[in-house]
């Protein structure tokens, strides 16, 4: 059976990346992000449920945004487009098939894919923004945080790995 | 902006399609490829955002500088440094233990991996158990974080030599990154003309921004120079450097009531002051600036400068000063050597300027000025 097709050229996909970032900066007035459709969907539940957490913490209101139309959010639909482009570009490259047919990667993986990504929420809620909406879009602007940030988060990420050694993915196909 | 007229579903949607298909095209939602990145054995990580990074960062600061972006109109992610540091080492503990980012778990999951799908359902407990833990973690953030702080500003350093700094560590990163990717081919240590390019954009970027920019720096710098009064000439030496044919200078008149005006200082041009912003200003030429008593002056002189006019000065006291010093220098009535010494240099170019020195005090309607006489106020600078 034929394999996927190969991966686009990394440096000719960044700079792809960063002219449709420059062209939302210049539509819009923002970058892209991915954390920041998390936390307006999160919000709105805890608006929901415990509007008196956020009331009384205004840090915390200030990263959980409430009361924010979910299908009239611009970070939403982004991301909901961004799922749509992925699920197309993995259809049209193979890569569909490959990762449903494959894909069954083990309890350990899957924990640990779980467990990092509710890390990843909680501290990208403290830092104002993940490697997207604050490392790309803060990156790019120069903001004073993103250059936090950025080399903070890949040294723990590098050093948590040499660490273990590559065990997040273990259990992985 | 387009944005504002469009709803949000027309613009988000497509960035977003574009965003996926760039992340799902380049592998970056393959955790495979990331755990690569945290091992040293992949660079496609790196090389994918810096290449986004430095392209949108040169964009925005040449379109700022072009005129075709509003800086200010473009929202920058917000600063809290304690909070930033402690929230980058949870989420990289979390990145590493996924081998996925929020953005590519959710290309992951959508490309129908299922440690993706773990990943995306573990981010959405995880964002919405912030609010919980926050007793703990609240602590950490400020009050209020610092928006639209920006690097440049806060390390004290001129935009263009951040630009600069970013750009040649994303290409040192790009050409390292390349070279590892594809296991050590010699060809892959060329510097590529894409990253010729970012370069060569950067470094030119360094002039257009000494010229233009405004930064933290050079704001300061310019508050400097009004503390020293370094942007002050006193009217008779300008009168001299008129007499000696000074190579450069330029003498503009920023008065209002030009029309009403007589006497202009020999040389001078008149300028309106909204003029000021767009007149152009050759490289060795020495601007000097005067209004009736100064203050108009001085504004026009921040003006030029915060456009990058180096050289640029404003006549002390204005015009009231001319007439004072160089049309009708009065002789000192108790004179000592240095009143003397001015007075006769003073006398020397009244009489090539076509003024008349005094040696005592004369009525108003005599004196060698221009109407209306009765209007002259000093020291308004």
């Amino acid at each position: 059976m034929r394999g996927p097709r190969p991966y686009d050229d990394a440096t000719r996909g960044g700079i792809a990346l960063g002219l449709v970032l420059l062209a939302s900066f210049l539509l819009v007035g923002r970058g892209v992000g991915a954390s920041g459709a998390f936390a307006v969907a999160a919000g709105s539940v805890i608006g929901t449920v415990a509007p008196e957490n956020l009331a009384a913490n205004p840090a915390l209101a200030d990263r959980l945004p409430s009361g924010v139309p979910l299908l009239d959010d611009w970070i939403v639909l982004q991301l909901a487009g961004l799922f749509v482009g992925a699920a197309l570009s993995a259809w049209w490259s193979g890569r569909l098939r490959a990762n449903r047919s494959v894909a069954a990667p083990g309890a350990t993986r899957l924990t640990r894919a779980f467990a990092g990504g509710a890390l990843m929420g909680l501290g990208a809620r403290l830092a104002y923004g993940c490697t997207s909406g604050l490392g790309l879009t803060g990156g790019a602007l120069l903001a004073t945080g993103a250059w936090i940030f950025i080399p903070v988060a890949f040294g723990t990420a590098a050093f948590v790995t040499l660490l273990a050694r590559d065990g997040a993915l273990h259990g992985a196909p | 902006m387009i944005g504002d007229a469009v709803p949000a579903i027309a613009t988000a949607v497509p960035i977003g399609i574009a965003f996926g298909v760039i992340l799902e095209r380049t592998g970056l939602g393959d955790p495979r490829v990331i755990a690569g990145q945290l091992t040293g054995r992949d660079f496609t990580v790196v090389r994918v955002m810096f290449g986004a990074i430095v392209t949108a960062m040169l964009g925005v600061v040449w379109g700022s500088a072009a005129g075709w972006i509003d800086l200010s109109s473009i929202a920058v992610p917000p600063t809290d440094i304690a909070a930033q540091l402690i929230g980058a080492v949870i989420f990289g503990g979390g990145f590493a233990l996924a081998a996925l980012c929020p953005g590519t778990a959710c290309v992951a999951a959508s490309s129908g991996r299922r440690d993706g799908i773990a990943a995306v359902a573990g981010m959405l407990g995880g964002t919405a158990i912030t609010a919980v833990v926050w007793p703990v973690l609240g602590g950490v953030t400020a009050a209020a974080p610092r928006e639209g702080a920006l690097l440049p500003d806060d390390l004290g350093l001129p935009l263009w030599s951040v630009v600069v700094a970013v750009t040649v560590m994303g290409v040192a990163a790009t050409t390292l990154g390349r070279r590892i990717d594809s296991r050590g081919s010699a060809r892959a240590w060329r510097i590529t003309a894409t990253e010729t390019a970012a370069l060569v954009l950067a470094v030119a970027f360094v002039v257009v921004d000494e010229r233009t920019g405004l930064s933290h720096g050079r704001l300061a710098g310019i508050a400097s120079e009004i503390t020293r009064e370094a942007d002050h000439v006193e009217a008779l030496d300008l009168a001299e450097w008129i007499r000696a044919g000074e190579p450069g200078l330029r003498i503009i008149d920023v008065r209002e009531d030009l029309e009403a005006a007589t006497y202009l200082i020999p040389g001078a041009e008149a300028v309106a002051i909204e003029s000021l912003t767009t007149i152009r200003v050759a490289a060795g030429e020495r601007v000097v600036l005067y209004s009736e008593g100064g203050a108009h002056a001085a504004q026009a002189w921040v003006l030029l400068r915060a456009r990058g006019v180096a050289n640029a000065f404003v006549l002390k006291d204005g015009l009231a000063a001319w007439e004072d010093e160089v049309l009708a220098p009065l002789r000192p009535a108790v004179a000592d050597d240095t009143a003397r010494a001015r007075y006769s240099r003073a006398r020397h170019l009244s009489i090539w300027f076509g003024g008349m020195p005094r040696l005592v005090p004369l009525p108003d309607e005599v004196r060698p000025t221009r109407e209306p006489a009765g209007r002259r106020r000093r020291n308004t600078c």
